[in-house]
């Protein structure tokens, strides 16, 4: 560069751009109360729904009687699946391929279901109406457990799929099974069990839990009879999405649907389903009139909305008596709830689940999952991760952890024999994902010495040696790999339409600019590290230019927010668009400098022309020539569009160790350090990395140490408050320490991999291996979840270990 | 949730006049704390309701009482009852009751219950963990009103003690006159008083007694 190194630094610096730790531009009015969220938006004219939901998890409707309701002053309907039916509405096709009922026809399936919905001036007579809906159901025997739901005569769940013996994934075996899913070769991982010197093999239950978001779900619809426009404000990750259904259910072209996805508070995944409630505010909009405000209390959350996980996990190792693993097979029993309303691509039932052969090199591998459908809530949402990649981390680690313990190999060391070579990337699994890149190695050294893992151990032994000691000490290890941006339209796709994502910037003749995109943030901070990409590749700075997304009417088609696909995917669009801006601002500037464009470099903020400093034009000068006097043949404006559709997920890692002291007298955990190195590849905001796995780290503590959602056996959720519901805050949260490597994905124009789901996924094995660990010694190989205190203590008393 | 209850209470009461209570399932709705009985539909069945109040949570069920089997030689009563509350709740109990001649005195009797409660919704969600405490205070002021009530009752004429004795004089005592005698309780369960016992209760188990 021509021009002096502290003047382009100087520039580079004033950008804000790629790289900087650029304070959040959400946060001014977050954290003033001037959010903008669902609840906030008032309607002329504005009527409240409220929902009848059912007391019982399994019954036959016998009659519902709506007149004491509608007798009530303020009631202005009260509708039930009888009166969606002419409009075909009762039912409504979920993003698995299965159907959900939207109020309940002739049957209830789980607690919590939708019955009816009642239309009220306000929310307080609404409620009032849904206590006055009188509701006779006729009990059915409710089936809890998914291996009962198999059984030969378990009670039939579905009866309207009775009759059906195949369905969107393929044959069904049984009255209550949705889908059997294979991946991988089974022939060639039963011949690597067949000739292995050592198995191991483990079964685990990664419990029912769901991600809460601070706020719940809920739209405002807005029918608009005169024009026949349809606007629905809702808390939605992926508002395009919502509109195509919309449009497909209600028959209203697309063009006059308006989805606007405002500040959101939370989503986490619960907010990707299109759920009963936003269809009936919308049905009931259309039918009076009038907006209709539908906004669901935190019970109604818990109980009935997306919950994640709830796989019945049957892991297997071969291995060779020194610890490579030779083969992998994995059995799952996936309980879906009463309707397969799993929010994963198109053809894979289970998401992502196949990317259960983690950081390792393992040559023959199996997996099968089996859908089946109980009387709980349906759901199976990535919980702040990509389709089952939690469920697929948590086990390939515990299961490494498995063997160390049998081989009595150190748990670092037997990661170490078995990962992939840094020289082995791009490298194909055994269950055909291509890893984009990783130095599994390198990072695991650098976590292993930062935190003196020789020391850790020694002090482990010693307190194993004194009887006396008031705790036991545990450590855990996990070195993950995760597969996110979802994902290449070959394979990807929601409801036929590819996953791709998209951008539009324009660049205005003062030189600010505007992006929008196909995304939604939740809390990622979007506007800030959007604009961020877009600063470093034009040169504007970043203060100057505002992102915008969420609402259908301006922002490009996109997929939206989850599976951490927002950078991957959407900050590969960002890039692209912005390259297709450089390089006709590069035309105009060759113009103006009466150069070829060849002659031109790019510093930071201008293009300069080559041997001469003096002679440059900033990118804002370049700007305002395109709308002033562009040169001749080229169009004025300074925009770009682009839809990125990426050739492959990317594969962000990480290595977490945790040291936990356990209380044997109350088996209460204390965390006594937890560090998490990850590698996102490329880093763009740093700052907003540090808060993402703070996040993060904080929500995998939360569910491996409390929360749950037990049900008793009939059916009733026992834990949808939050009194019972663990959320935890800065009192109990552990203190986090962080570290990070750069290995960035060599197909991304950026090299960025997505970083906010790993901390989750990565944590939640670390805090099982850490307790497991603490145990070890006295011969327990694993734990369920959660590790509260009194299932701590009961594993204790049971080994006689408990003070 | 379901709960099961096997209860035994003894009573200062001879087993006659305790049974011409449980007999009559009027009385025994009336010494039921909130619990009415609104309209006989047949015989055996009834239709009725019962009030719970704990703290804010006030549960209003609704529904109908079937007397299953009326065992007068064994002194015993089936009953099942089944009901739902506006506010997103549901219950069924299924309840055996006996009256025992006391074998420590003849002349008094034991109430022995044997019920199976299964409650759904809202009920079981908030209540859940309190269900069987919950329970033990209610049964605990049912059985102080059912006893006050067959004390209420002349004494019988014949010397009590045997089953036939307790038949003959349970024949005798026509079932208005076992309503009648039914004590006026509070109209609905007394939250506060239970939550009282429940707190008096967990301060006498940290000092290791139980009241």
């Amino acid at each position: 560069m021509n021009a002096p190194v502290n003047d382009a630094e100087a520039r580079e610096l004033a950008l804000a751009g790629m790289g900087a730790s650029r304070l959040r531009k959400e946060d001014a009015r977050f954290i003033q109360g001037k959010g903008n969220y669902v609840d906030d938006i008032k309607m002329a004219g504005m009527l409240h729904m409220d929902i009848v939901r059912s007391p019982v998890a399994h019954a036959r409707i016998i009659k519902i009687n709506k007149e004491k309701a509608l007798a009530i002053p303020g009631v202005h309907a009260v509708l039930t699946a009888d009166d969606l039916k002419p409009l075909k509405l009762h039912w409504m096709p979920t993003l698995a391929g299965d159907v959900a009922a939207v109020l309940a026809d002739e049957k209830v399936h789980f607690q919590m279901q939708e019955v009816a919905i009642v239309i009220a001036d306000d929310r307080y007579i609404a409620a009032d109406a849904v206590e006055a809906v009188e509701v006779e159901y006729d009990e059915l025997p409710v089936v809890m457990d998914p291996y009962a739901a198999l059984l030969p005569d378990a009670p039939v769940l579905r009866d309207d799929l009775a009759s059906k013996t195949s369905g969107a994934h393929g044959p069904r075996e049984h009255h209550n099974h949705i889908f059997t899913w294979d991946a991988g070769d089974k022939a060639a991982a039963d011949a690597a069990f067949a000739s292995a010197p050592v198995t191991v093999s483990q079964h685990m239950h990664y419990p029912r839990v769901h991600p809460c978001p601070l706020e719940t779900c809920g739209c405002v619809a807005s029918f608009d009879p005169v024009r026949g426009e349809l606007t629905t404000f809702i808390t939605s990750q992926a508002p395009h999405v919502v509109r195509t259904v919309v449009s497909m259910l209600s028959g209203i072209p697309e063009s006059k649907v308006r989805i606007v996805s405002p500040d959101i508070g939370g989503g986490f995944g619960n907010k990707v389903p299109i759920y009963p409630g936003y269809v009936c505010a919308i049905v009931a909009s259309i039918v009076l009139g009038r907006p209709v405000k539908w906004v669901e209390d935190r019970i109604e959350n818990i109980s009935s909305t997306g919950f994640a996980r709830d796989y019945h996990m049957d892991g297997e190792l071969a291995a060779t008596a020194d610890g490579k693993i030779t083969g992998l097979r994995v059995n799952v029993v996936a309980d879906h709830g009463a309707f397969d309303a799993c929010a994963d691509p198109t053809k894979f039932p289970a998401g992502m689940f196949h990317i259960c052969s983690g950081s390792y090199d393992i040559p023959a591998a199996h997996c099968s999952v089996k859908g089946v459908y109980t009387n709980k809530a349906p759901g199976g949402v990535a919980y702040r991760c990509s389709f089952r990649v939690t469920e697929a981390v948590y086990l390939v680690e515990r299961m490494v952890d498995v063997l160390a313990q049998k081989l009595g190999i150190d748990k670092a060391e037997i990661r170490a024999r078995n990962f992939i070579r840094k020289e082995q990337f791009p490298y194909t699994s055994a269950f055909g994902f291509e890893y984009d890149s990783g130095d599994y190695q390198a990072a695991m050294d650098k976590v292993l010495q930062a935190v003196d893992y020789k020391a850790l151990r020694a002090e482990q032994a010693a307190r194993r040696a004194d009887p006396d000691s008031p705790t036991l000490m545990g450590i855990g290890l996990v070195t993950f790999t995760e597969v996110v941006g979802a994902g290449p339209s070959k394979m990807c796709d929601i409801l036929g339409v590819g996953m791709f994502d998209s951008c539009e910037i324009r660049i205005h003749p003062t030189g600010s600019a505007i992006a929008r995109m196909g995304t939604i943030t939740q809390g990622q901070g979007h506007q800030t590290t959007y604009a961020q990409i877009i600063a470093t590749e034009l040169g504007i700075p970043s203060e100057v230019i505002q992102v915008e997304e969420g609402d259908t009417s301006t922002a490009p088609y996109g997929l939206g927010t989850y599976g951490s696909r927002s950078t991957p995917v959407a900050g590969a669009a960002i890039a692209m668009a912005a390259r297709k801006i450089h390089a006709k601002a590069k035309k105009i500037a060759a113009h103006m400098l009466e150069v070829h464009e060849n002659d031109l470099d790019w510093e930071v903020d201008r293009f300069k022309v080559k041997g001469d400093d003096a002679k440059f034009k900033t990118m804002a000068e370049v700007a305002w020539q395109a709308y002033h006097q562009p040169p001749e043949g080229l169009e004025p404006g300074l925009e770009a569009v682009h839809y990125y559709d990426p050739p492959n997920f990317t594969f962000p890692f990480g290595i977490y160790l945790c040291v936990v002291d356990i209380d044997r007298a109350t088996g209460e955990t204390k965390i006594r350090r937890f560090y998490a190195l990850d590698d996102c590849g490329t880093r763009i905001n740093p700052m907003i990395i540090e808060g993402q796995i703070h996040g993060g780290l904080t929500e995998g503590f939360a569910v491996a140490m409390g929360q749950q959602m037990p049900f008793d056996a009939q059916g009733n959720l026992m834990g949808n408050t939050l009194m019972d519901y663990f959320l935890p805050t800065f009192v109990e949260t552990p203190h986090w320490e962080t570290d990070h490597t750069v290995t960035p994905s060599p197909h991304h124009p950026i090299g960025a991999k997505g970083v906010a789901e790993s901390p989750h996924v990565g944590s939640i094995p670390t805090f099982t291996s850490a307790i497991v660990d603490a145990f070890s010694h006295h011969g327990m190989t694993h734990m369920d979840m959660p590790h509260s205190a009194f299932r701590v203590w009961k594993e204790l008393k049971a080994r006689g270990m408990n003070l | 949730m379901e709960v099961k209850l096997d209860k035994r209470y003894p009573l200062d009461v001879d087993p006659a006049r305790a049974w011409v209570i449980l007999s009559d399932l009027k009385a025994v709705a009336g010494c039921m704390p909130g619990a009415e009985l609104t309209e006989q539909l047949s015989d055996t069945s009834y239709k009725g309701g019962v009030k719970v109040k704990v703290g804010p949570a006030v549960a209003q069920f609704g529904g109908i009482v079937d007397v299953l089997e009326q065992d007068t030689a064994a002194q015993k009563m089936v009953l099942r009852g089944k009901g739902a509350d506006k506010g997103g709740s549901s219950a069924s109990m299924d309840l055996t009751a006996v009256i025992e001649v006391d074998p420590a005195n003849p002349e008094h009797s034991v109430l022995h219950g044997d019920a199976s409660v299964i409650v759904n919704g809202k009920f079981a969600q908030f209540g859940g963990r309190m269900m069987v405490q919950v329970s033990d205070m209610i049964l605990l002021q049912f059985v102080e009103n059912f006893r006050q009530a067959a004390l209420a009752l002349p004494a019988a004429a014949a010397p009590a003690g045997t089953i036939q004795s307790a038949v003959e004089s349970s024949a005798s005592a026509s079932p208005t006159t076992a309503s009648a005698a039914a004590p006026k309780v509070a109209s609905e369960i007394n939250g506060l008083a239970i939550a009282w016992a429940l707190i008096k209760n967990w301060w006498l188990g940290l000092f290791g007694k139980r009241s």
